[in-house]
């Protein structure tokens, strides 16, 4: 899962093509709304250009309903996150409705309140059922996901693969015809035969903290592998999970990566593909309409997009992630903070947040979307959106257990010490997994 | 008479002395109490479950702990010394300067004026292994490879260093600068008609002067860099495979991001016998320096 602001440059170009205005659409008066006159909610929200035009909407909310909104505090995501944690130690938690992230809400269970009381099934029937799954811990609903979900499709260059030359070449070494790759197999040998360092590279990934640990989590689970077992003891240095980390191995010895790809994360990726010196490219939807953006991108035009490719075991990976609002257990007024979430998550939000080009959790949104998409005549939009609906059908979320982010801080060194061969790949993992079991043994798993 | 609680000069001084028991004792108790709980941000109830000693054994114990205090300490000490050597060369060239000393001297002060996590994201920038200047100037000299600058086991120190070194060299230049500007003229005149060369003035009389301002100057170094943080967070996170992890990326990620207060307390704890080791060896140097200068003892 990413934490970032990239959907943000995915929408300059279709916001000018697809302005039906959901903001400014009047919201039919039903559902978790009510009369919130004299009711003043407190609220904590996920600021940057992504993430803020969305709150321009609480002004209808407040309209509606009579209720205020005071946003007291708006900061990137690992701000916000330590504040939340400083106000859970501190034991400050007298506001209302707050930020979540599907990969930390395991962490806030003290914090906010189980949501299903306060939202009528039928509503939640409108999410993505994956979604409302994902968002649940310990049975209870712990978050509305807002239209900020993630998952990674494959990016790839058009022309290196229309390239005669290429074709030629590929198959007489590979022996199977060049086309974007379904398998990682063949995105690993795709990879290689592509690159020429120092001036061009076959890929790239995320090499450090929780981002390098997330795309080995999906690379795992789709060579059939798993995190934990179900009492939670660690299993990724398994036969799948060294099968995992050696695909990362060896691209690196292959000089398939830049060398200095164990200290890249998001933005660098992005940077990197835009730059013209990689042809494929794992990567989130926030950055499909920069690629393609010939003021920004040296690869405008030439930008493909397909569905993620499959692991040993046939599944495709899919590590996603997806923002949310939630509600304090301590909040004094429940209805009317349900009701905000509600709102901020609701059909006309999410088309307003994905028209901007985040992906949405609520199925009628993605028709919605695509239909508008079809009638603009953008191909490539078109295109992005289809590979990306497709990507979601294969999203799973990390494991829902608080200590995870504290458990990639763990794993991340080591793989990081497979890849630059500092340990052959069974050492990183052992060690790895030795010393996440004994954090696991430490909180009484 | 009715005889007095405190005395006058107690009574006086307590404003002063609560304020300072508020700010900085109170705090200072809290975490030393808090390094010996397991207290996790995000279990409050934590706080009150006593473990004695545990979190300090834990980490005697933590070969990865120990190894980033020791790098901790050889970064604190390269950069202690080149810093020093730098701003010794820039404040002897500063105070030569016959005109626009002013102005060489604001100019000097220029890389203090950065944040350190501007500073961090410069030199991430130009020492990237395919976009940097570092590289892509190399690679128009002829170089045919990349140099990956942030991920070597020795150059990611090396970069790292580059960054910290050029942040603050000037404040070693400008309290050098402030001890020449300071030093008497007489000595050096009368080394000159006895016949010294530049050498033997600047190492028999300069230094001696300079000394303490040198010794300051380290001490409140020695305190920035054995807190070193933004610019490493930045520029490597302590990565790749903990090859640049200093004390405080690695007290900050078990405090904040895995919300072990407790544990990072006691690292905290820990790292500050580095400042302690530092402060004390620069302050016996500089009372040492003043003796030889006949100052105070």
């Amino acid at each position: 899962m990413k934490i970032g602001n990239r959907a943000f440059l995915f929408g300059s170009a279709m916001s000018a093509v697809i302005l039906c205005g959901a903001g400014q659409a009047a919201f039919a008066k039903d559902e978790v709304m009510g009369d919130f006159s004299g009711v003043t909610l407190k609220a904590k929200f996920i600021g940057g250009n992504q993430y803020e035009p969305l709150y321009a909407r609480i002004t209808d909310w407040e309209k509606a309903t009579g209720g205020k909104v005071e946003i007291i505090s708006k900061k990137s995501h690992f701000e916000i996150d330590k504040e939340i944690k400083s106000d859970i130690a501190a034991g400050s938690t007298d506001w209302c409705v707050g930020y979540n992230h599907v990969s930390f809400a395991p962490q806030y269970t003290n914090l906010y309140t189980d949501l299903t009381p306060y939202i009528p099934q039928d509503t939640l029937d409108k999410y993505n059922p994956s979604f409302i799954e994902a968002a649940t811990i310990n049975g209870e609903l712990q978050m509305l996901p807002r239209a900020q979900f993630d998952v990674s499709a494959l990016y790839y260059r058009k022309s290196l693969y229309a390239d005669p030359k290429n074709q030629k070449a590929f198959k007489e070494k590979y022996g199977y015809a060049l086309t974007p790759p379904d398998t990682f197999d063949q995105f690993k040998d795709q990879a290689i035969f592509f690159a020429d360092p120092p001036n061009f590279y076959g890929t790239q990934y995320a090499g450090k903290e929780e981002a390098v640990v997330g795309r080995f989590y999906e690379l795992l689970v789709a060579d059939g592998g798993q995190m934990f077992d179900k009492d939670w003891k660690p299993t990724f240095n398994s036969e799948s999970g060294q099968q995992a980390l050696q695909w990362f191995v060896d691209l690196y010895k292959a000089k398939a990566v830049p060398p200095g790809v164990l200290s890249y994360v998001w933005d660098d990726l992005g940077s990197g593909f835009a730059s013209g010196s990689v042809a494929l490219d794992l990567d989130w939807p926030g950055w499909a309409s920069y690629f393609n953006d010939p003021k920004q991108s040296k690869v405008a035009g030439d930008v493909g997009v397909i569905v993620q490719p499959k692991g040993s075991s046939g599944k495709r990976t899919g590590w996603s992630g997806m923002h949310g609002f939630s509600m304090t257990k301590d909040c004094g007024d429940k209805k009317a903070a349900a009701s905000l979430i509600w709102f901020l998550t609701n059909h006309d939000s999410q088309l307003f947040e994905a028209q901007k080009g985040p992906l949405p959790t609520r199925t009628k949104v993605w028709d919605d979307l695509i239909a508008q998409v079809k009638e603009s005549g953008d191909t490539y939009r078109g295109e992005v959106l289809t590979a990306f609906q497709e990507a979601s059908k294969h999203a799973f979320a990390v494991p829902k257990f608080p200590e995870w982010v504290e458990s990639t801080n763990l794993i991340y060194p080591e793989l990081q010490a497979a890849i630059v061969g500092d340990k052959t790949v069974k050492e990183a993992l052992d060690d790895a997994a030795e010393r996440v079991g004994d954090m696991m043994a430490d909180y009484g798993y | 008479m009715k005889r007095k609680f405190l005395s006058p000069p107690v009574l006086l001084l307590l404003p002063a002395m609560i304020i300072i028991a508020a700010v900085v004792l109170v705090p200072l108790l809290l975490s030393l109490y808090t390094s010996f709980t397991p207290f996790k941000l995000t279990r409050p109830d934590t706080l009150y479950r006593w473990i004695g000693v545990r979190n300090y054994m834990r980490l005697f114990e933590d070969y990865y702990f120990w190894a980033a205090f020791l790098r901790t300490f050889v970064v604190l000490t390269i950069a202690l010394n080149v810093e020093m050597l730098l701003g010794l060369g820039l404040a002897v060239l500063v105070n030569k300067a016959v005109s626009g000393q002013r102005a060489l001297r604001t100019i000097m002060m220029f890389p203090m004026m950065f944040s350190p996590i501007l500073v961090g994201f410069q030199f991430k920038f130009m020492f990237n292994d395919t976009v940097g200047l570092v590289n892509n100037a190399l690679q128009s000299m002829g170089m045919e490879r990349v140099i990956p600058w942030l991920v070597d086991e020795h150059l990611a120190l090396f970069s790292i260093l580059t960054a910290e070194i050029w942040s603050s060299t000037s404040v070693f230049a400008i309290l050098i600068l402030a001890g020449l500007m300071a030093i008497p003229r007489d000595p050096l005149e009368a080394a000159r008609v006895d016949g010294c060369t530049p050498w033997q003035t600047f190492r028999h009389i300069t230094l001696p002067y300079l000394m303490p301002f040198m010794f300051i100057a380290m001490t409140i170094r020695s305190l920035d860099i054995a807190r070193a943080y933004d610019i490493v967070q930045i520029m490597t996170a302590g990565g790749p495979a903990r090859r640049t992890e200093l004390l405080w990326t690695m007290i900050s990620r078990s405090g904040y991001v895995d919300a072990n207060m407790g544990l990072a307390n006691a690292m905290a704890y820990i790292s500050i016998l580095l400042s302690i080791f530092f402060t004390f060896y620069f302050f016996r140097k500089l009372m040492a320096a003043r003796r030889y200068m006949g100052g105070a003892q």
